[in-house]
């Protein structure tokens, strides 16, 4: 800029993409932008709401971290803050990674001191025309802002806020209140707006201003004279403001079509509700002088309003409940539990080294104040034992003995390596992360006692912000945009999962589309640029932050969609970036069947198991896991996990833990899995590293596997303190973004060389650390799940029944459908037998039989559609049994609907009935009711029978699918084998060389985020399941069949890789057609000889002939998705 | 199967949208033309016709006979038909959208029996819970006792079996024509002059307008055929700015085009036709038949349009409709006002429009922004006071070559000379002419 004189300008009236469906541009885009522009204050004011203030303030704390950092090493180009809303984290990786929209334009350079942030929001009152602009003072003021918010979105539903003027006169004490009147050029009742601004400036004097803003519509000098006229009326000094939408012009196709899905119509007919112009941008002062050049004292206000509002988002002191009980202080009652608990965890005296370090831990927890916050964990693990509920705390608190000390983790600290400085650091000055898995079906139990014991004013849900993923972007954007329906819906039907790119050209050619169209290229582009964008706030799994004060003095409070939950309306990352503590009270499904199995067993055996008393290092279970057997185990079931099992061979607990965190992306990136087989299988020699890094590696074959171990050897061989070792894990990602690993590197091989390691070694070890980022299981993580890891596969081994039975009665969890593990069930002996109205209850079941053992019986749970309450009603009106199925109707009182779904479940089998007597019988009962005069028992004499034709195994088969989702009569593949001549079982692919052709049902497709594009399948035959690897270029020529495909047909070569065998893909194809033909392939033939005349398939083959075949294959055979 | 997915297979593939209203008409047509083989003719369906053809078949020799001709016929002009004779209805329906043929007398139950139950004309979800329970076939069903089956699929189904098996009777009916708008008059003596003319067209009104308003229907054309003795023949047709059937507001239309009629050695015959009719339901008529008490001002601008329309072309007299758009030249609606019905344009918030819009014009020798002083039309003008700018962005997602220029910024000058003028700049031009004049206020 080359103007000497610079006018300041604060721009005071900001709405954000946190007005949901409002504002076109993200808080970090308007902050760089006000950067660039060299503003002197920028405030973000959303919509009755301060959900995006949080992610300007990180966006301005990482500019100045950048500006700072540019100075230091006077580097011109630098990225901008990158963008949260834009950045998604793979499932499957858990790494987070940027979508290809997310290119941050270079920050212009300038000098002007960065833009001050003001946290604020746009009060929209519903009893009044008059908008209002709160910008906090101080903390009094915030807090009072964030009750007045909280007040409103309490009472209203969600996503909504109710608050009137009474409202903003009760709690507007301290804000500077900038009123946004309609405009005067077109208001009707003028004398109304009048009166609003004068009741507020009465209450509030001295506190509020009116806004001006200009619209650049051809009368802007007559608005802002009679907005000058009116300031002078009312005695509320104008202020200049821009009433800004988005950070640059460019974003107005953008902001016009957020505008129609906000009013539900199309672009074609937004008619005069468009953006007239661009000009609701973040402008410079130079800009806004020249639009106010004859009212310079609104400009010049805008600066003095923004040095009056002194409260920063730092500012947010954040006290946590003292947890003080009966009196006694928080530390003397965690020192007391964590004694007592040195007696229960070590009957037998426990040894000087946990003593030693239990003490260490206690100072530290002193000193930084932070036992309140173990107690809270505590008394919440307590709460959940009290009611049987399994729980077991994970990740890195498993690092601390106090942890373990009070019951919250369960791993033996003497099993592990233990880093407190990777829990709590002293340096780091950011909150322990304590999480907490419960059972899945009984975690809201949970939650609701946290809302009783802290009060809803005390305790809150963290939020998560829903963006807008690929799927729903091409749905919303096509629809404004007047693509028809078929081909929106064929465009993200193409898109695996949690995608989040646009659709690609070849994508647009599949879906039927020309590119060169403008309104398709239009739209391509308006769907990239809305993926990213928040569209609601949702809650988080389970993330509560509590308070010692009010919470909304924190932070706005509003009603969850989930009834009796509230949430704040900041996320994670919001909670982290300000310092707040929450405890993560999260879901597991394997600790629900768990719970499950050992109740079954407590029943069935007499065996009571607890987490704590499974026998420990069986042999056998081990001699399973190294058969690669371990399907519906925990963690271990995964594809790369099976492969990986028998390579492993686990023999005891410590190899379960090191199974868990090697199969991750950060080993695998690192290149670590190869040497450690090679090493633990004895084909390498473990070189000795020195007798310190021993210390630290000797346990992993001197492979570092676990992140403790990384920041091990930054700290053992090169000299960093444990804090700056921990430091270096957790930027890592941030450094090789911005390229600036490079000061570290030469540190750490410094480092190592001046400590006599051989500087080829060094370079190693940094590029292991480098390839772990922190992607990696910390050990203790790693540790906590392998226990669940070795229970599990306890149960499979022992009690395969059993575990069956808890896993079916835990569902939906874990990798594989019911389908897959009843099968495996049945490889294992296990006799299933199927759903019966004489026999079943709603959960599965296990049934003693005559040789002892145990057989499964099927639930109603697995009948596709049953209500949980007809099923109860079905058992309690059972007695002897049901004779037929109209005395089931009369003794149960379930509707005739339910009757149908039993007989489709073929749930009638007991009583010797078939499928489609049983059905017959239904649906008479399904007419109006009859007369008892009419019925049998009546004059009505008894009903003619009739005989039904009988069922081909085929449709026995289908039919089983449709209404259980599993068959225990046949696999459909055996039925279609002979169709298949050329396909060879699965069970012969071991002995099968070269290039073989398989087809199976796929039961699992992956698309792990390190392996670059390679899709894994499973498929499933009736012999057995094979493993397909689908490279890239494979993919992209069967894409279609690889990702829709529900049947499919496989050529390749087989590839050995130790006990494992992989069929490596070179020609997909969905041959889903040939379900359907297991049903009812009738062919009419034409009878007058005429050739030409169209053979029609009859009756519907499957159900309904109104869809397309692989539509029904798709609902008859899911397959498991996993991205 | 959806449109997309027939693309995605074939993307060359040629579509076009189904034009329902044609094709209906088209079987209407073959219905009539189906009168050849048949009293009774109906339409089945929106794909089907249903003859009666009970003692017919003899004349074609049989059957089978009948059937080859009809089917050789067709083929001849281009049709693909499928054809079944049946005893019953229900069987010919059947049979015909499955494969067709003939099914022998007494032999129903075998010769449909092999077709699925979707031919009984029964709906999807009960053919489906038919399937459900093994049922595919009609000949499945015939041996059931029809109690259960009624009890479970509802009598509908017995019913549509029973119909198709002959128990119950279904005559064909055949659908009555649609009604003609036309009347003619033959004269014993031939006429020549204007005034006899207009007398023979009188009486013809009266007849056509009373038929009209029998059928509640109004004329939109209306067309006089005139046969002159030495069999030529000479038209007038006017058309009428809504749906009218009021005689002597239609005859006074027709006196300009009759004046002009050529009647050679006279005229013997008069034909008055209504091509184009539209629903005009019964109404009130004000004032007395003849008399010129009252006339209501739609009537009036009626008419006014009407013959307006007559001399110029329908298609050149134009009303303003309201649209929604912030460009200022499509913020309005040019319509054919014989074919719009008059809108309200609401209330515009926003700053004022030029009273008179037109296409923008260059200025030349414009200075400064807004310009102190510029031509126009060969005039030079000077600024006394400009107001603005207002600037408009074009519609991004519609490419208006007009707007190619980008953003336009619009000033109100006021100019010494007189004239209010709405003159734009647009900025983001590329070329050197930036100021245009696109607007005059009143």
């Amino acid at each position: 800029m080359t103007s000497a004189h610079v006018q300041p300008y604060a721009e005071l009236c900001v709405t954000s993409n946190f007005t949901f469906l409002t504002g076109a541009s993200h808080p970090e885009e308007l902050i760089t932008r006000a950067a660039e522009l060299g503003l002197a204050a920028i405030a973000i004011t959303d919509r009755n709401s301060v959900a995006g203030v949080v992610r300007a303030w990180s966006a301005l704390k990482e500019l100045a971290r950048l500006r700072d950092e540019a100075q230091a090493t006077a580097e011109a180009a630098q990225d901008g803050p990158a963008i949260r809303s834009q950045r998604v984290t793979d499932h499957s990786s858990r790494q987070t990674v940027p979508h290809f929209t997310g290119a941050t334009s270079a920050l212009a350079q300038n000098d002007a001191p960065l833009p001050k942030l003001i946290a604020g929001a746009r009060l929209v009152l519903t009893d009044s025309a008059v908008e209002w602009l709160a910008l906090p003072t101080d903390l009094a003021a915030w807090s009072r802002l964030t009750r007045l918010l909280s007040l409103g979105k309490r009472r209203a539903p969600k996503g909504e806020c109710h608050l009137q003027r009474a409202d903003l006169a009760e709690w507007g004490q301290g804000l500077i209140l900038i009123a946004m009147p309609p405009d005067p050029l077109e208001d009707a009742h003028p004398k109304t707006a009048r009166s609003d601004l004068l009741s507020v400036a009465r209450t509030f004097p001295g506190q509020c201003f009116l806004g001006a803003a200009p619209r650049y519509d051809g009368r802007d000098q007559a608005r802002l004279d009679q907005l000058a006229v009116l300031a002078q009326g009312v005695n509320l000094p104008m202020v200049a403001v821009g009433d800004v939408l988005m950070h640059r012009a460019a974003r107005r196709p953008l902001a016009d079509v957020l505008t129609c899905l906000r009013l539900g119509c199309s672009i074609d007919s937004i008619g005069e509700r468009r953006l007239a112009n661009g000009e609701r941008r973040l402008k410079s002062g130079a800009e806004m002088a020249r639009l106010f050049h004859r009212h310079p004292a609104a400009l010049r206000r805008t600066v003095e309003i923004a040095d009056r509002c002194a409260f920063r988002l730092n500012d947010l002191r954040y006290q946590y409940p003292d947890e003080a009980q009966d009196g006694e202080p928080a530390q003397d009652r965690l020192e007391r539990l964590a004694r007592a608990g040195l007696h229960w965890r070590y009957p037998a005296g426990p040894p000087p080294k946990i003593v030693h370090r239990v003490e260490k831990e206690l100072t530290l927890i002193r000193e930084v104040d932070y036992a309140p916050y173990f107690l809270t964990v505590h008394d919440i693990v307590q709460f959940a034992r009290a009611k049987g509920i399994l729980c077991q705390g994970r990740g890195s608190a498993a690092n601390s003995v106090v942890c373990y000390l009070l019951g919250i983790t369960e791993v033996p600290p003497e099993s592990i390596t233990l880093i407190f400085e990777r829990f709590i650091s002293k340096e780091r000055g950011e909150p322990p992360d304590i999480d907490v898995d419960f059972e899945h079906e009984r975690r809201e139990e949970v939650i609701q006692w946290i809302y009783d014991r802290y009060g809803r004013e005390r305790a809150g849900l963290t939020a998560t912000v829903i963006h807008f993923r690929s799927r729903a972007a091409i749905r919303e954007v096509g629809k404004v945009m007047g693509l028809s329906q078929d081909v929106i819906a064929r465009l993200s039907g193409q898109i695996w999962g949690w995608s989040s790119a646009a659709p690609g050209e070849d994508r647009l050619r599949d879906a039927g589309l020309s590119i060169e169209d403008r309104r398709v290229q239009l739209a391509v582009q308006l769907i990239g640029e809305i993926i990213g964008f928040p569209r609601h706030l949702s809650q988080h799994v389970g993330g509560f932050v509590i308070t010692r004060g009010r919470l909304d003095e924190l932070c706005p409070i509003e009603n969850a969609a989930m009834e009796d939950r509230t949430i704040i309306e900041w996320d994670k990352d919001d909670i982290d970036a300000l310092g707040l503590l929450k405890v993560d009270i999260l879901a597991l499904g394997m600790l629900t069947a768990i719970r499950k199995a050992f109740t079954l067993l407590a029943d069935h055996r007499g065996q009571q198991l607890t987490l704590a008393n499974v026998p420990p290092e069986d042999p056998p279970v081990y001699d399973m896991l190294c058969r690669a057997d371990a399907i519906g185990v925990f963690q271990v079931e995964s594809r790369a996990q099976l492969n990986f099992l028998p390579r492993m061979r686990p023999r005891k607990f410590y190899d379960l833990v090191c199974e868990v965190a090697i199969v991750r992306p950060g080993p695998i990136q690192g290149g670590m899995v190869h040497p450690f087989i090679n090493r633990r299988m004895g084909r390498e020699p473990v070189e000795d590293l020195g007798p310190a890094l021993m210390e630290v590696l000797a346990r992993t074959y001197g492979v570092p596997l676990f992140q403790e171990q990384a920041m091990q050897i930054a700290v053992v061989a090169a000299g960093f303190t444990p804090s700056e070792a921990d430091r270096l894990r957790r930027s890592l990602a941030t450094f090789k973004r911005m390229g600036t690993i490079g000061s570290f590197r030469d540190r750490f091989v410094s480092g190592m060389l001046s400590r006599g390691y051989d500087a080829d070694f060094a370079a190693r070890c940094f590029a292991q650390i480098e390839g772990f980022g922190s992607y990696g299981f910390p050990e203790s993580h790693a540790a906590s799940f392998a226990r669940l890891v070795y229970i599990s596969a306890w149960l499979k081994c022992h009690h395969q029944a059993v575990f069956t039975c808890a896993l079916l009665n835990s569902q939906p969890m874990g990798f594989y459908a019911p389908a897959q593990l009843v099968r495996d069930a049945r490889d294992h002996g296990v006799e299933v037998r199927g759903v019966s109205v004489n026999h079943s209850v709603w959960d599965c079941t296990l049934e003693p039989r005559p040789d002892g053992g145990l057989a499964l019986r099927l639930g109603f749970r697995q009948i596709k559609g049953l209500r949980e309450e007809d099923a109860g009603w079905i058992a309690a009106a059972r007695g002897n049994g049901y004779p037929d199925v109209e005395s089931l109707w009369r003794r149960a009182g379930v509707h005739p609907d339910t009757l149908e779904r039993l007989a489709e479940a073929d749930a009638f089998a007991a009583i010797g009935l078939t499928r489609r007597d049983a059905l017959w019988a239904a649906k008479a009962l399904k007419a109006p009711a009859p007369l008892p005069l009419f019925g049998p028992d009546g004059e009505g004499g008894v009903e003619p029978t009739v005989s039904l034709p009988q069922m081909t195994l085929g449709q026995e088969v289908i039919e089983d699918y449709l209404s259980l989702r599993l068959s225990l009569r046949a696999h459909p593949m055996e039925l279609l084998r002979p169709h298949l001549p050329e396909s060879l079982p699965h069970d012969r692919l071991g002995s099968a060389k070269g290039r073989v052709t398989i087809t199976g049902l796929v039961i699992t497709r992956q698309r792990p985020g390190t392996a670059a594009g390679v899709i894994f399948l499973t498929l499933e035959d009736e012999t057995g399941t094979a493993n397909v690897i689908v490279w890239k270029q494979v993919y992209e020529a069967f894409r279609k069949a690889v990702i829709a495909g529900r049947l499919v047909r496989v050529t390749g070569r087989v590839q050995r890789d130790g006990p494992t065998t992989h069929v490596i893909a070179e020609r997909v194809e969905d041959v889903s057609h040939l379900l359907a033909t297991l049903g009812r392939p009738v062919m009419i033939d034409a009878n007058d000889g005429r050739a030409d005349e169209t053979k029609r398939p009859a009756g519907g083959s499957i159900r309904s002939n109104a869809h397309h075949p692989r539509e029904q294959a798709k609902k008859l055979f899911p397959s498991r998705d996993f991205h | 199967m959806a449109l997309a997915d027939a693309r995605a297979i074939c993307p060359d593939l040629a579509t076009r949208p189904a034009d329902l209203a044609r094709e209906a008409a088209a079987l209407a047509g073959l219905r009539r033309w189906a009168g050849r083989y048949a009293p009774m003719v109906a339409t089945d369906g929106v794909d089907g016709l249903m003859a009666d053809i009970s003692g017919v078949p003899h004349l074609f020799g049989g059957e089978s006979d009948l059937r080859d001709d009809l089917q050789a016929r067709l083929e001849r002009a281009g049709l693909h038909a499928s054809s079944a004779i049946a005893g019953t209805r229900g069987a010919a329906h059947a049979l015909a959208r499955h494969g067709g043929g003939i099914v022998a007398d007494g032999q129903l139950a075998e010769g449909i029996g092999h077709l699925p139950v979707t031919a009984l004309r029964v709906d999807h979800d009960t053919a489906e819970a038919l399937a459900r329970v093994g049922l595919a076939r009609i000949a499945d069903l015939i041996p059931l006792p029809r109690a259960p089956l009624a009890r479970r699929f509802g009598a509908g189904l017995v019913l549509r079996l029973d119909q198709a098996l002959g128990a119950q009777a279904e005559p064909v009916a055949a659908e009555p024509d649609a009604p003609h708008f036309g009347v003619r008059m033959t004269l014993p003596e031939p006429i020549g002059l204007q005034s006899d003319v207009m007398a023979g067209l009188e009486r013809l009104l009266e007849r056509l307008c009373a038929k009209l308003a029998q059928h509640r229907m109004g004329a939109r054309r209306v067309r006089l055929e005139l046969r002159r003795v030495d069999r030529g023949t000479a038209q007038v047709e006017i058309g009428l700015a809504r749906p009218m059937r009021d005689p002597v507001r239609i005859a006074a239309l027709f006196a300009k085009g009759v004046d002009e009629i050529d009647s050679g050695f006279g005229i013997d015959g008069l034909r008055l036709s209504a091509p184009v009719t539209e629903a005009l339901a019964p109404e009130q008529i004000g004032g007395q038949i003849g008399g010129s008490a009252t006339i209501r001002h739609e009537d009036a601008l009626a008419d006014l349009l009407s013959s307006v329309g007559n001399r110029i072309g329908f298609d050149r007299v134009l009303r303003l409709l309201p649209a929604t758009s912030l460009i200022p030249e499509r913020s309005f609606l040019l319509a054919a006002a014989a074919y719009s019905a008059p809108e309200p344009i609401p209330h515009r918030a926003g700053s004022k429009r030029p009273i008179t819009l037109f296409p923008p014009e260059p200025v030349t020798a414009a200075s400064g922004t807004p310009p102190a002083s510029f031509r126009w039309r060969r005039m030079r003008f000077t600024t006394l006071r400009a107001t603005g700018p207002e600037r408009i962005t074009p519609e991004w997602w519609f490419d208006d070559p007009a707007w190619r220029s980008g953003l336009r910024d619009y000033w109100q000058i006021e100019t010494q000379e007189g004239p209010r003028l709405w003159l734009f700049v647009t900025p983001q031009a590329t070329g050197a002419q930036d100021w245009f004049v696109q607007g005059e206020f009143a």
